[in-house]
């Protein structure tokens, strides 16, 4: 089933058209990578389906977003509190908030008081359990997180975002801070959460694009060149651009 | 010239331009407590003027300072930091927030006498609270807003930008975002300003002179609309109007006043380093 769908979006930064009539549909319960050159309005993309474009100042979007059948662009869609609920994200940089593990996680429910303060615990270890974190750092809850390792803070910014039980994860370029160990691993994280979330994975890195992703997307100057199953665009691309980018002959 | 001989020429001059920043500071300080500290007792902290203020205690200046400087933060600190998120957190950048900054950062450099004739036009005589602890403490509080609103600004453009974003994308509204996201972490900065402020407004004669300040009152105030004595201005009335007043009676009123500066100033290092620690990133 498609999660979510766009149709004819575009989007322009003041007078700069950032993406061009996107057509895309990503399926539930799978990881999409979407892969390009640096420039080409991978983030813009991604930023479009929790509109954190809004922030920005002379952003203008024309077309359709649906997510589960909701049009998330359309003017009477103001519940965007719901939506980023719904559509969690995770940073380039582990950022973790410079609180303690503990807090981390439960900083997004705390401020919805989504629950009572005897649920915490049972969710913070649940978040962290998924992430694969929760043995190493049972002991260490109300340390502060900054102290953590770059691996385990990316953990953690995957907890801290599915701790308010989105159903649609957003990673733009989430291992670019992280050594080839620690992308593996996180890689390996994502194959689990997929059971449970609609992943959609920005990358500069093919093979991890190859590795990891069930369906690819490939982009260039704000266009979608190609859309498939990965193991087909990796394999047979239908573009000469994608084999050009993809077999590394560009940028 | 060699590479080394102007390496000792530049770092001689620059250590000459930091020593004479800190000489002048030693000296007056130096001369303060030499002969100061000998007129520094309980008594004297404690008591009430007597003999036309050549004996007794300074007391009442003391207490009049205090109540001056704790009142002004109570109107500036909110409205300050209120200011200081509007214009990081709300404002577009456009010409009239661009006037705005540019008003608050020479408003920062307005002579403290002219605060003075404001707070006694304004505060005085046009909303009648007349000479009196409320409106010293508002004049006070005006001055210092520039100060305190700069101060915050900084300390909340200082907080990563990362921090709203992750934020947001957590599903917390704008306000949200400010109130749990940005604001703690830029507490730290936003009170070691307004405690830095409020040393400078402990200090200053001007801005009391009409406003509030009493040459001398036999008893305390009873509420802020009661004139009252103050530290600054009780130093210059005995330094200057009156006659054979001993010397150590003078520097020791002055000790107590950059005393309470200083202790003001440690303060503010302490509770930055502090919540600095805590919420560090
Ligand atoms: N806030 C902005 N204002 C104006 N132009 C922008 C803004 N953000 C991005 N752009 C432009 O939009 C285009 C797409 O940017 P985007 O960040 O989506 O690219 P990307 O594919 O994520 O690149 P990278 O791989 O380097 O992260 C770029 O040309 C960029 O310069
Ligand atoms: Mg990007």
């Amino acid at each position: 089933m498609s999660k979510i769908i766009t149709n004819n979006l575009s989007l322009w930064y003041g007078g700069f058209q950032a993406l061009k009539k996107i057509n895309l549909a990503f399926q539930e319960k799978r990881i999409t990578s979407i892969i390009g050159p640096s420039g080409c309005g991978k983030s813009t993309l991604l930023r479009v389906f929790n509109r954190m474009n809004d922030l920005i100042d002379g952003v203008r979007i024309e077309g359709e977003v649906l997510i589960d059948s909701a049009d998330i662009l359309d003017g009477d869609f103001s519940d965007l509190v719901k939506l980023r609920k719904k559509v969690g994200m995770v940073f380039q940089r582990p950022n973790p908030f410079p609180l303690s593990v503990y807090e981390n996680i439960i900083f997004g429910l705390k401020v919805h008081h989504l629950v009572e303060k005897s649920e915490r615990e049972q969710i913070v270890r649940e978040s962290l359990e998924s992430v694969m974190l929760w043995n190493d750092l049972k002991d260490k809850l109300h340390r502060n997180a900054l102290g953590l390792s770059l691996e385990q803070k990316q953990r953690l910014c995957i907890a801290r975002a599915i701790a308010v039980e989105p159903d649609i994860l957003l990673m733009d370029e989430p291992c670019s801070a992280l050594d080839p160990q620690a992308t593996l691993k996180i890689e390996g994280l994502m194959q689990r959460l997929k059971n449970d979330y609609t992943i959609v994975i920005v990358t500069h890195n093919m093979q991890q694009a190859a590795r990891a992703s069930d369906d690819a997307g490939f982009m260039l100057l704000g266009e979608l060149i190609e859309f498939d199953r990965t193991v087909e665009m990796f394999t047979a691309p239908k573009d000469k651009r994608t084999e050009d980018y993809i077999t590394g002959r560009y940028g | 010239m060699r590479t080394t001989t102007k390496q000792k020429i530049a770092f001689s001059v620059l250590f000459l331009s930091t020593l004479m920043v800190i000489l002048p500071v030693v000296f007056v300080l130096g001369t303060i407590i030499k002969n100061g500290w000998q007129g520094i007792s309980w008594e004297f902290l404690t008591s009430m003027p007597r003999d036309g203020m050549r004996q007794g205690g300074i007391y009442p200046a003391i207490v009049g300072t205090v109540y001056l400087v704790s009142l002004s933060i109570v109107f500036s600190l909110p409205i300050g930091v209120m200011a200081a998120i509007y214009l990081n957190e709300y404002a577009r950048d456009n010409l009239l927030t661009r006037l705005i900054r540019l008003a608050i950062v020479n408003l920062a450099g307005v002579s403290s006498v002219v605060y003075g004739l404001f707070g006694l036009a304004l505060f005085v005589t046009f909303m009648k609270f007349g000479v009196s602890i409320l409106s010293g403490a508002l004049t006070l509080a005006i001055m210092n807003l520039p100060v305190i609103i700069t101060a915050s600004r900084e300390s909340l453009a200082n907080v990563p930008y990362q921090f709203r974003e992750v934020s947001l994308s957590l599903g917390l509204s704008r306000w949200q975002t400010i109130r749990h996201s940005v604001l703690p972490f830029a507490i730290p900065g936003i009170l070691t300003g307004a405690i830095l402020s409020l040393a400078r407004a402990a200090g200053e004669t001007a801005p009391i002179l009409f406003t509030v300040a009493a040459f001398y009152l036999p008893k305390l105030p009873a509420s802020i609309f009661d004139q009252a004595m103050a530290l600054p201005y009780h130093l210059y009335i005995i330094s200057t109007q009156i006659p054979n007043i001993a010397v150590k009676t003078r520097y020791a009123t002055a000790m107590v006043l950059v005393g309470i500066s200083f202790t003001m100033n440690i303060f503010a290092v302490i509770i930055r380093s502090r919540l600095r620690k805590k919420k560090k990133w």
